[in-house]
């Protein structure tokens, strides 16, 4: 009994040796395909997650009259006062604001935006990536442009499969682009942040010459350098600055405009208008 | 053997709804502003209760789902999740178990071994993550909350064992109404 249990124990650490060196060895297009396939058998949960949060909603819809995204006091059945009829008033206008804005960014940029669901995200820390409900059957194509559905930069397309793709999110260490400073066209590359933050929307814009002028609240944009993204997709705004320590040129905390860790749409930037 | 059946299957699953929950469930992202990372917990647990070809197999699985789901090349944290599991069950019966405390510290030392571990791999294998103090905060924290799920897992583990599987045969319990032998005056 005693030997049979030591035996097992061999047959488990071997298993493992055994699994770790093939996986080590095995071609990377034979790799990359596991991958995919080991990844699909979380489709079957993906989707009982989401039909059952639809299930909830239209739950919700049916015991609750919904009165629109922005209820008005009008609505709810109460009269008036001149506070709430301000109140709904500054609502709407915000709402106007927003949808304006949104329709000011599709007629700005000249290319065709798709609109994309997040229906995942990289389970580590050190990796940032989120997946998409978008793949190969909807063209969608490596290294295209992500945005928020405000028009803000958020990554781009690092992996595509047939259903869904990955997304690099900016600040992650393999997502590096050209970016300027909007008020005085100064360049410099944005980095994944090598200072501690606890802000996870903080990245870093080096290798700015050392005669910039510099202040907190400065827009960066894209520079559309490298042809990687295209020229003034909003970035974010530079937070402090300081000299790199060799002195030969100057870097800066951005804050990100997109909040990474609470994306739940995107638009992929497909064509241009060209 | 029905029994040993029923908690590698228990095992199994919660290990796989586990992996899924840390990919497709942004709540602790919003609250914390980083993804916990419990898996090194779960191999803690099989170590302290099962037995070796358990803690190899949700080492394999758990390391290949979660490695499926991220950039990580495919592979790479199934040997730290299993030399955390394997640690544990080898020196199990030097350690008071069912301590509380004891599973604590067994979960907080995996939750900071397991992740450094993937990443010096990580930098063998020549990838670039992102490192820095941030991500070191983020690893103790992780750490503490593997030490608190440690105990959580193990009480959830028994709870599921008393429901789902038959009491264990105690020829020594008593009283036993089927065995129980009535002695009279001869």
């Amino acid at each position: 009994m005693k030997r049979f249990f030591y035996r097992s124990q061999q047959t488990a650490v071997g298993a493992v040796l055994l699994t770790v060196f093939l996986l080590m060895v095995m071609p990377e297009s034979v790799r990359a395909r596991l991958k995919s396939a080991i990844g699909g058998l979380f489709l079957p949960v993906i989707g009982i997650s989401t039909t059952g949060q639809a299930a909830l909603e239209s739950l919700g819809q049916l015991g609750v009259t919904q009165p629109g995204p922005f209820p008005t006091n009008q609505a709810a059945g109460a009269s008036p006062t001149v506070a709430d009829l301000q109140l709904d008033n500054d609502r709407l206008a915000e709402e106007n604001r927003l949808l304006r804005e949104a329709v000011e960014w599709e007629r700005r940029i000249p290319w065709e935006t798709r609109l994309a669901r997040v229906v995942g995200r990289d389970p580590f820390n050190w990796w940032r990536r989120i997946k998409i409900n978008l793949g190969s059957n909807k063209d969608i194509r490596l290294n295209q442009p992500v945005i928020s559905v405000r028009g803000e930069l958020v990554g781009r397309i690092s992996e595509v499969g047939p259903l869904t793709s990955w997304v690099l999110l900016v600040g992650d260490p393999n997502c590096r682009f050209s970016a300027l400073l909007k008020e005085s066209r100064s360049q410099g590359g944005i980095v994944s942040p090598r200072q501690y933050s606890s802000d996870p929307r903080v990245v870093e814009l080096t290798y700015l010459p050392n005669d910039v002028e510099l202040r907190p609240g400065q827009a960066v944009v894209t520079s559309g350098l490298g042809g990687g993204f295209p020229k003034e997709i909003p970035v974010g705004q530079v937070v402090d600055s300081w000299r790199s320590k060799d002195g030969l040129y100057t870097e800066a905390r951005v804050k990100l405009h997109a909040n990474l860790n609470q994306l739940e749409t995107v638009r992929v930037l497909t064509q241009t208008h060209f | 053997m029905t029994g040993r059946i029923n908690k590698t299957l228990g095992l199994l699953i919660g290990a796989y709804l586990l992996v899924f929950l840390q990919s497709h469930w942004q709540g602790p992202r919003l609250w914390l502003g980083f993804q916990p990372d419990l898996t090194p917990a779960i191999l803690v647990c099989v170590g302290l209760t099962l037995g070796a070809g358990q803690v190899s197999t949700a080492a394999m699985l758990t390391g290949l789902w979660l490695d499926s789901l991220s950039a990580n090349p495919l592979g790479l944290s199934v040997l730290p999740l299993f030399i955390a599991g394997w640690a544990v069950f080898s020196f199990r019966e030097l350690i008071l178990r069912d301590e509380l405390v004891a599973q604590f510290y067994l979960g907080t030392a995996a939750g900071a071994a397991v992740p450094l571990l993937q990443v010096w791999l990580l930098q063998l294998v020549g990838a670039n993550p992102l490192l820095g103090w941030q991500m070191g905060v983020w690893c103790l924290v992780n750490a503490l909350l593997c030490g608190v799920a440690v105990p959580v897992f193990d009480r959830l583990a028994k709870l599921l064992d008393r429901w789902f599987s038959h009491p264990l045969h105690d020829p020594n319990r008593w009283p036993n109404e089927n065995r129980q032998i009535v002695r009279g005056k001869h």
